[in-house]
């Protein structure tokens, strides 16, 4: 998947690194209010309808389209609303001599752009300068356990680099094997495939699938053609103790990973913050070490269809189903181990814990067509009706105290204590009903007119019944006599649409209130009651309704393909969630009509310089503009958390970050007492200064409160742009793609978390560029000694500076080299006489560089709302392609 | 040959268009794992009772940040947890925040509950129409009335002006007006008024069907409370006469297990929130977090090994220590104080301290140990739970112990200052109820006693416990007694301001 980044314009990878997960795609920007809906789009693999391709081998598929405008997706149905994929696998082909095909790559996964994190030197100093007498108590405490540093004395003498203990390298390889052929009836594509991916955090941490498929289509007689495509996906997973990423981070560096003076400790001696004082003992080993998580996922896909020739030529009738199985069981199981007396986990506390995830969809499809000609006027009619149903089932429980020595014994059944509270079970079954209808209409091939009108009923929203119509015109003008002549433009296609389409992924709502089972101690016995919650989701259906005006045009000879298009998509009823006055709940409601609107460009060159030489040079841009149009009589609705917090405005993008601007740092105590806002709120030099927007003689000027705030950005981007490079000379291949964005913003949530908790590890930048201060006895500020960027240690522990601002929202754009790979061919060669098989070896290398100025890991993230931990892995691999 | 094909054609065609269309109907299938209330069955009257035991499991589920922003402002007790939650820390000394994610929290779980008690009274009423039993039904609302009044009681006394709720809908509330602090507690003694006359004349323990849960006297505890602050002393002395008079309540002798796992459900206890560890060393436990006032784990040494400590917040003041070393008292301060080494050196740096008795040590009677840590001094020795008393295999420091919320020493001290303020009472005269508090506590009787001796006796007893002590010296405008050891209390810092988070929502808040 990560192979499209960059390719389609309009199109946006958020990736993930963890293995085995799957990127998150988003076509066109956001229709619906993240974190409710799912975003993703339709990805149709084979007819089949799928729900995210993680398990697919990228060396089977032969084709890759984005159906992005309605009209297109309007096919496809109530998930298309997102946007459509379209994936062929490899498939035979009619009366081929049977082909097989052997693909493989090896590779190593390795961490970059890491995060670099205050060391001892600068965690002592923030330290120091943080007016917390604990926290110096804590170094002290740190350098009497563990000695001085020799080169800096007031430095303990330690100074771990938790991500540099906690990385390795991890490698990755891919095998498999295709057979495709056909016959005069049939053809076929069969195949078998390995993965395996071991993760950068080093403990059991991998990820192994086995694949098999099967793709048969058969002509049994001259008027019926029936087919199968059967998927089967075995895969086993290791998830790594995702706590360990967030307490590397977090963790400080005056302790060391290993400590010999914990004598008690079994098995490994690791060390604990909480020794020296710290809240928690932040050792990210003890995660890593005593945690197994273990994940089995089985997966069969299954289409067949049948397909009917009424009428020759003219009428024909295809039915199919799909079904998708999914069963998931997952092993969870944390050890027992002994460090210190606040830093355990007894035997009694080992704890089993395991799930089963059943998902089982179905759809059946019914299609007749009936295309015809009638002079020059080409008419094609479809009609059409879909049934889905879509169950998910769920069954837990957890035992403690179980023989943990051998992984035989791993068993709730083994386990001496079965808390009951921890048996749940859980279930889900949606339908779905469609009938569409859709008419195309073209005159020479030349002028083009379509139509489509669906009727989209579910059972999961409280509106059941949604009717959405498409049309669409288009217009080869180069086919026009007066453009005959006109050599530049090989081909020239203007098109317009407009088409509505519901949107089927946002989760079911309740729609009335419910009931629940509670449990309470009363005189030390276990008792249960019930809870009514009277706070309910009120869904209707999710509509997107899209204009969409564009042409597409060959220059030169065909070297230069372009495509632009321009579109508007309004989706309205959008799911939002709403705060429930007072009790700090959410409810979704259908809420308002969000706006997303922008130009899409496509370039393509491609010229052969001679026999040997050729290039290809492919650019594409895109804009999105987010607006939030109507929210149906509210003046704003709020969402994020009440510290972090987002408005969504009418003007505004949906969920801004809506904050204080800062205005610099006051420097010097004369500063302080000539600002009557500093003085107001007990200020001290090293905090910041906030900008008040009101001006003088406006109400609310002179005081910094809630109506100072503004919109400080969105998360969405404003531009993403993609490239691609190809050359070919004689029998090598080099080739790159790159992506980026600019104009989205990021909250970095990590910076957040003092908030809550103050004796944890900063990022360095912060330690580096901190207002250095000088503190009294009775750590009050003296005086500025150096100014900086960010404010002091001490302000930093202030609530005045931890307030939603412009320190928070740091600026995403980012720029990727995605790939770059280098290809060597052989074919048609002769060893010793005998015809060699093709090869092909190629070189790759996977987000070699990915360039930004952001704080943090990852600028890709998706809600805007970065906790993330852990970096994203560039990948080099080398591969063999062999074809028999 | 052919027409049968072609007619078999059509008929598969016809069929699986109108097999789909005659599945219309599974669109209706309801959502699976959720019980829907209107699916509930009221003809069931046994089942009455569960929605109530739902208010308590709402009742008894608190967020740790809850009791102390309710409680820290007074002069018994300073926020520890030194170098943590430093807008806490600028709260106990008046610097208010609003954006604070503590003030936002609280006056959401309070109300959040609020509304949970009326939907529990809604759903109780639903059930009487069938039940043929009206004064349970009664009953059951009056339970749920008193547990409500019990949160907006601490919601007003935090905030002053805030919304009464009437139903379970909070979006009405976005039309409405707030209550002065007045109304509030005119209309919760109102409220309990009504719930006494429904509920049973026992004490909590003594109930069998709801083990530990409210009773007629809790209703009029909470009564005397709101009138206290209302200074309406005459119905409070009404109040407090008639819990006295029933005889149901008593003093616990062992002040020092009072609060912990034998004062469960103590004679003394009128109104707990309940939790347990059911006895087992592990699987399934109710509790709530002591661990917030325990002394720091690495600097703890409990007698029984792998004990748990906590972290460090909640630290007695050194003004209260002093105030209860110059009374002599010896069961109230060690029952209430767990001392470091370093605080002891604090107290002796003062030379009219200098000598210390005997028992003031580190060691708690328990034979836990305390070192110096650096996030506070002293602990709050009514939150803590010795070692020994820890159900083995089970490690968080106070597991299985309740949370006291009313006690009777409350009710006889209240009585004591109404009379003194004139209110005339019956039952105990103000001599009686103060002196049976001070028998207790291993101190000599007092006669004539003035409205004086009554707050000093209620700042020794009920140091540390629910802000009585903020609460009573704002009442009684004492306030420079709030501005000690640095602090400087206006009486505009009397009620914390309204949470941002609210105000954006609920715009009448700020009118």
């Amino acid at each position: 998947m990560q192979a499209l980044q960059g390719k389609v314009a309009g199109m946006q990878v958020v990736s993930s690194g963890e293995p085995g997960s799957s990127p998150t795609i988003r076509v066109r920007g956001i229709g619906s209010y993240p974190g409710i809906g799912d975003t993703n789009p339709l990805y149709v693999v084979d007819g089949m309808f799928v729900d995210n391709i993680g398990f697919l081998n990228p060396a089977d598929i032969e084709t890759i389209s984005v159906l992005k405008d309605a009209s297109a997706a309007a096919i496809y149905g109530v998930e298309a609303a997102n946007g459509v994929i379209l994936i062929e696998t490899t498939s035979g082909k009619k009366n081929q001599k049977a082909r097989i095909t052997y693909d493989g790559y090896y590779g190593v996964q390795v961490a970059q752009n890491m995060v670099k994190m205050a060391n001892a030197e600068q965690f002592t100093a923030m330290a120091l300068e943080s007016g917390s007498d604990p926290d110096v108590s804590y170094i002290l405490n740190a350098m009497q356990r563990y000695g001085r540093s020799r080169i800096n004395p007031k430095v303990p003498d330690v100074n771990t680099d938790w991500y540099n203990e906690i990385l390795r390298m991890g490698n990755k390889q891919n095998h498999s094997l295709s057979v495709t052929g056909g016959s005069e009836r049939a053809s076929y594509s069969i195949g078998a495939n390995y993965f395996s991916e071991q993760g950068i955090l080093d403990m059991k941490n991998e990820y192994e699938r086995f694949n098999l498929r099967s793709k048969i289509d058969y002509d049994a007689t001259d008027w019926l053609t029936i087919g199968g495509n059967v998927l089967f996906s075995n895969a086993l997973q290791y998830q790594p103790d995702n706590s360990a990423w967030s307490r590397a981070y977090w963790a400080v560096p005056v302790f060391p990973a290993i400590d010999e003076l914990n004598t008690d400790a079994w098995p490994v001696p690791y060390g604990d913050a909480q020794v020296l004082g710290y809240r928690g003992s932040q050792n990210p080993f003890t995660s890593m070490d005593f945690s197994n998580d273990q994940a089995k996922e089985r997966r069969t896909l299954a289409n067949f269809y049948t397909q009917l020739e009424i009428i020759p030529e003219k009428l024909t009738f295809k039915t199919s189903y799909n079904s998708i199985f999914i069963s998931s069981l997952n092993r969870n199981v944390r050890l027992p181990y002994y460090i210190t007396e606040n830093y355990k986990r007894d035997v009694e506390d080992a704890s089993i814990s395991k799930s089963t995830n059943t998902w089982f969809k179905q759809i059946w499809d019914n299609v007749l067509t009936y295309n015809d000609s009638f002079g020059d006027h080409n008419v094609t009619v479809m009609v059409g009706s879909e049934y889905r149903d879509d169950a998910w089932d769920y069954l837990t429980a957890r035992g403690l105290e179980f023989p943990y020595e051998n992984e035989e014994s791993w068993f709730i059944d083994q386990s001496l204590t079965k808390p009951e509270e921890s048996v749940r079970d859980s279930g889900s079954r949606y339908y779905g009903l469609s009938y569409f209808g859709r008419i195309s209409y073209n005159y020479m091939n030349r002028y083009l007119l379509y139509g489509t009108f669906r009727a989209d009923g579910t059972s999961k929203y409280q509106e059941k019944w949604g009717y959405f119509p498409t049309v669409g015109a288009g217009w080869v003008v180069s086919e026009e006599r007066f453009m005959e002549n006109v050599d530049l433009i090989d081909y020239l296609k203007v098109r317009a649409s407009w088409g509505k389409l519901g949107n089927n992924s946002v989760p079911a709502s309740d729609g009335a209130s419910t009931t629940s089972v509670v449990t309470v101690a009363l005189n030390d016995v276990l008792t249960s009651g019930t809870s009514t919650s009277s706070n309910f989701s009120y869904l209707k259906w999710e509509v997107t309704e899209e204009i969409n005006v564009g042409f597409t045009t060959h220059l030169f000879d065909s070297k230069l393909t372009l495509d632009a298009d321009y579109y508007i998509r309004d989706t309205e009823n959008a799911v939002i969630s709403i705060q429930v006055p007072l009790i700090g709940q959410t409810v979704r409601r259908s809420l308002g009509v969000i706006r997303n609107s922008g130009f899409e460009l496509g370039l393509n060159w491609t010229n052969e310089i001679s026999n040997d030489l050729s290039y290809q040079v492919g650019v594409n841009v895109s804009t999105l503009n987010n607006e939030v149009l109507n929210l149906y009589g509210q003046e704003y609705i709020d969402g994020g958390s009440a510290e972090f917090r987002q408005r969504t405005m009418i003007g505004e993008p949906l969920l801004a970050f809506f904050g204080w601007e800062t205005d610099g740092i006051y420097q010097t105590w004369n500063e302080i007492s000539n600002d009557p806002i500093a003085v107001e709120n007990n200020l001290e030099p090293g905090d910041f200064r906030y900008k008040d927007q009101q001006a003088e003689g406006e109400e609310g000027y002179g005081v910094i409160d809630g109506e100072d705030r503004v919109i400080l950005g969105s998360y969405l981007p404003t531009l993403t742009y993609g490239g691609n490079l190809g050359i070919t000379y004689k029998d090598i291949e080099l080739s790159a793609s790159i992506f980026g964005q600019t104009g989205n913003k990021i909250l970095n949530r990590r910076r957040g978390e003092i908030i809550w908790t103050a004796d944890l590890n900063m990022d360095a930048d912060l330690a580096i560029n901190r207002t250095q201060i000088e503190l009294d006895e009775s750590n009050n500020v003296v005086r500025v000694i150096e100014s900086g960027k960010y404010p002091s240690s001490k302000g930093l522990r202030k609530g005045w500076n931890q307030k939603m601002s412009d320190y928070l929202v740091e600026d995403g754009s980012f720029f990727r080299i995605q790939n770059v790979q280098l290809a060597y061919n052989l074919h048609d060669k002769q060893w010793f006489g005998v015809n060699m098989p093709d090869f092909k070896v190629t070189l790759t290398a996977e987000r070699p560089l990915t360039v930004f100025k952001y704080n943090g890991f990852n600028p890709e993230v998706s809600d805007g709302i970065d906790r993330q931990t852990y970096p994203i892995p560039a990948v080099y691999t080398v591969g063999l392609n062999v074809t028999f | 040959m052919k027409t049968i094909i072609n007619l078999l054609k059509i008929a598969i065609v016809v069929f699986a268009f109108a097999w789909i269309t005659s599945c219309e109907s599974v669109l209706d299938e309801p959502p699976l794992n959720t019980a829907f209330t209107e699916d509930v069955d009221y003809t069931n009257s046994d089942n009455m009772i569960l929605p109530v035991i739902g208010a308590y499991e709402a009742f008894y589920t608190r967020g740790w940040e809850e009791f102390p922003l309710i409680s820290v402002r007074g002069d018994d007790v300073n926020h520890g947890g030194l170098g943590d939650q430093q807008d806490f820390a600028e709260t106990d000394k008046f610097n208010y925040n609003k954006d604070f994610w503590m003030y936002n929290s609280v006056w959401q779980n309070e109300y959040r509950d609020i509304f949970t008690f009326h939907s529990a009274m809604e759903e109780v009423e639903k059930y009487r129409e069938y039940a043929n039993n009206d004064a349970l039904a009664n009953q059951y609302i009056a339970e749920a009335q008193v547990l409500r009044a019990f949160l907006m009681f601490q919601l007003s006394r935090v905030w002053g002006r805030i919304f009464i709720p009437t139903n379970s809908v909070p979006t009405d509330l976005l039309v409405a007006e707030p209550a002065s602090k007045d109304e509030v507690m005119q209309h919760i003694s109102e409220q309990m008024d009504e719930a006494a006359a429904s509920l049973p004349g026992v004490h909590p323990g003594e109930r069998t069907d709801i083990p530990g849960g409210v009773t007629k006297y809790t209703a009029l505890a909470i009564k005397a409370l709101a009138n206290l602050e209302l200074k309406n002393y005459q119905a409070v002395a009404d109040a407090t006469s008639a819990i006295i008079k029933s005889g149901k309540f008593s003093l616990e002798e062992d002040f020092y297990n009072l609060f912990k796992i034998p004062g469960k459900l103590s004679n003394e206890n009128i109104l707990e929130m309940q939790y347990s560890d059911f006895g087992q060393g592990s699987g399934d436990s109710k509790s709530y977090l002591f661990g917030f006032f325990g002394p720091q784990g690495a600097f703890y040494k409990p007698k029984v090994t792998g004990a748990g400590g906590g972290w460090g917040f909640y630290e007695p003041s050194v003004k209260w220590i002093k105030f209860m070393l110059d009374r002599g008292e010896v069961v109230r301060l060690q029952t209430s104080v767990l001392f470091t080494p370093r605080g002891i050196a604090e107290i002796k740096s003062d030379a009219e301290y200098a000598t210390l008795p005997d028992w003031i040590s580190n060691e708690t009677p328990s034979g836990d140990v305390v070192l110096d840590y650096p996030r506070a001094m002293f602990a709050s020795g009514k939150h803590y739970l010795p070692s020994d008393q820890l159900i083995p295999g089970r490690t968080a420091y106070g597991s299985n112990n309740n949370f006291r919320c009313i006690r009777y020493a409350e009710i006889l001290l209240m009585h004591a200052e109404a009379l003194t303020q004139g209110a005339s009472g019956t039952g105990m005269t103000a001599d009686q109820a103060v002196n049976a508090v001070r028998e207790r506590a291993g101190l000599d009787p007092l006669s004539g006693v003035t409205l004086n001796q009554v707050m000093d006796e209620k700042f020794a007893e009920l140091a540390m416990e629910w802000g009585i002590r903020y609460y009573d010296m704002i009442r009684l405008g004492r306030t420079d007694q709030l501005s000690y050891d640095g602090r400087t209390f206006t009486d505009d810092k009397t009620f914390l301001p309204y949470p941002q988070n609210q105000v954006d929502v609920l715009p009448n808040l700020e009118k």
